[in-house]
């Protein structure tokens, strides 16, 4: 039990790092990124074939680039850079021409493009098999630990950097910067004419979500050891939305709670203790139509989510005293 | 220019043109919007422009704003050539605006609505939010003891926590107009600011385009009501047809038959 715990607290914790790092981009920015399971993924690999060996050798059974044998931390800032570097062309090349609902419609085609790119090209990340015995971090205190022992441990390392997440989004949460998104967000034009440049703002929201995103593939890599094309379809994106829809857009502890049902104890309790029924696969295939369903229950019913957004008052942003508050008075 | 029923009063005679748009063209296609309309603002002046529906007015405010691009033409502000520039780069300078469907932050509460302004591009950038150095907290202070004396000379104080989304429509109009005051404007341009706006507010928001003029702030306002351009307009502009056809006091432009016929045609 012990074991199943740790490893599902490493997924939450990756899942919440992920989903915060959407919901900047989805709930400030009001970008419909349905392609952000890219970044993930990209971290994800490149994280991977950073801290994997030359392909050869004991590795011979995958193909794959560079392998540079860079010890940790050195391939989880690869792949947060990796990310931020994908989100970043995926912006550039979306962002800009193009009215949201038609962005939605190009983000999901370069997620599916993407997948099908990587499984049909063996020679880069060995394709539809995937990448595995990647190198796990902190490894040789397995023997001294435990594999239970270490489990914790790494469950605590994932703890702590989804932590250093909360507290940037905290810190971005609530600046001028992130206030301007969200006037973006709501009115571009309205926004661009009081002298803000919407894009510059939506391209630097989608390099740190990106960054997150890529630094959250490469924690979830660095403890399964493996990454295929399988764990990172495009449906995955709208699981993770969903739990950013149930628990509150725009809410960090709404997000927090809207992801715990979704991604845990949606997905991952309902596998370990529902019966599978009728033939392979079809209680997975139904997992994925309730989440479907529940997406738009919540819209119907609760559009705000659980923990709607919260409404950031005047006295809270207004100094007590200040040098104008006194002349004016 | 100022006239024999100007609102200006003797100390505020209009300096030179903080706003000269000369032969705009703005098009849609095959429909040419405004054909070659020019027009100069001085500094402090409240210009009415007025005509018929289709006359491109707004498009030439769009023009002036950079929310459209002008096929042809120049608008020079401040002295320098700014047709070229987006409309953000625009309203950096100086020229603010508001839309003829009020454009409030709906997700913003009305005292956020005014910090966007109020900050500006310095204040928004991400540096400055990862950073959060003390000199951005001492402007945001600044800026957020700004925004309640603007939100108390608007009278709108009690709904400085609602969102954009709970406001009425003349609320609306109201905190568009104060979210620009927060910039500091040279150039106010305001799109049929009392459409769907109860009478009162009409009568405040009037007080509210003399009091901004006062302040050194150029006005330029498309409005359907005559009554209001009369009461707050020192000179009125004709458009018809995509074209400046009248250029005057409320009094002269009113007499002039070419407003008739504009509004007859």
């Amino acid at each position: 039990m012990s074991f199943y715990l740790s490893t599902i607290a490493v997924y939450f914790c990756v899942d919440l790092l992920a989903a915060w790092a959407l919901n900047m981009q989805f709930g400030w920015a009001g970008i419909p990124n349905f392609a952000f399971i890219l970044t993930q993924a990209a971290g994800a690999y490149m994280y991977a074939v950073v801290a994997l060996g030359p392909s050869g050798g004991l590795t011979a059974f995958q193909h794959y680039i560079l392998g540079a044998s860079l010890p940790f931390p050195l391939p989880l800032l690869v792949a947060a850079g990796a990310g931020g570097v994908v989100a970043l062309a995926l912006g550039l090349i979306t962002l800009r021409p193009l009215r949201r609902d038609y962005q939605a419609a190009v983000f999901l085609l370069f997620a599916v493009i993407a997948s099908d790119v990587v499984s049909a090209d063996v020679g880069l990340f060995n394709g539809s098999n995937g990448l595995a015995a990647v190198p796990q971090p902190f490894s040789s205190l397995q023997t001294t630990l435990g594999l239970g022992g270490y489990q914790w441990l790494y469950a605590g390392f994932t703890a702590v950097i989804c932590l250093g997440g909360l507290s940037l989004v905290r810190g971005l949460g609530g600046s001028g910067w992130q206030r301007a998104l969200r006037a973006a967000r709501d009115d571009e034009a309205g926004a661009r004419a009081l002298g803000v440049n919407p894009a510059v703002l939506r391209l630097q929201v989608f390099f740190i979500g990106g960054m997150l995103a890529g630094l959250s593939g490469g924690l979830l890599v660095g403890f399964i050891s493996a990454w295929s094309p399988g764990a990172w379809e495009y449906s995955e994106t709208f699981a993770i939305l969903t739990g950013i829809i149930l628990g509150g857009v725009s809410n960090n502890w709404g997000v927090f709670v809207g992801t715990f049902l979704v991604q845990i104890a949606f997905q991952e309790l309902t596998a370990l203790f529902l019966p599978q029924i009728g033939y392979p696969g079809l209680s997975d295939a139904l997992v994925w139509v309730v989440i479907g369903v529940l997406w738009l229950l919540v819209i119907y019913f609760r559009p705000r989510g659980i923990l709607p957004e919260r409404r950031t008052r005047m006295s809270t942003l207004q100094p007590s005293t200040s040098p104008e508050m006194s002349d004016a008075d | 220019m100022p006239t024999e029923t100007s609102n200006l009063s003797a100390t505020q005679m209009p300096s030179a043109p903080v706003l000269a748009a000369s032969d705009i063209c703005v098009r849609y296609g095959g429909v040419e919007a405004v054909a070659g309309a020019s027009l100069t603002i001085p500094t402090p002046q409240v210009v009415g422009l007025i005509g018929p529906n289709g006359a491109g007015k707004s498009s030439l405010l769009a023009a002036i704003g950079g929310q459209s691009r002008a096929a042809s033409g120049r608008v020079t502000f401040d002295g320098e050539d700014v047709t070229q520039l987006p409309p953000h780069q625009r309203a950096r300078r100086g020229i603010l605006r508001t839309f003829q469907t009020a454009s409030v932050f709906d997700g913003l509460t009305v005292f956020e609505n005014l910090l966007v302004a109020g900050l500006g591009d310095q204040g928004s950038r991400l540096r400055g939010a990862l950073l959060r150095t003390p000199a951005l907290h001492a402007r945001e202070r600044a800026t957020a003891a700004r925004a309640a004396r603007v939100l108390e000379e608007f009278e709108i104080s009690h709904i400085a926590d609602h969102y954009g989304r709970e406001l009425s429509g003349g609320q609306r109009r109201l905190v568009e107009i104060a979210r620009c005051l927060m910039r500091s404007p040279k150039l106010l341009l305001l799109d049929e600011p009392m459409v769907g706006v109860a009478p009162h507010l009409v009568e405040r928001i009037g007080e509210h385009c003399r009091a901004i003029c006062e302040r050194s702030v150029a006005i330029l306002i498309v409005e359907h009501s005559m009554e209001v351009i009369g009461s707050i307009c020192d000179r009125v502009v004709v458009m018809a047809s995509g074209e400046v056809i009248d250029d005057g006091s409320f009094a002269s432009v009113m007499k002039g038959e070419s407003v008739r016929e504009a509004y007859l045609a």
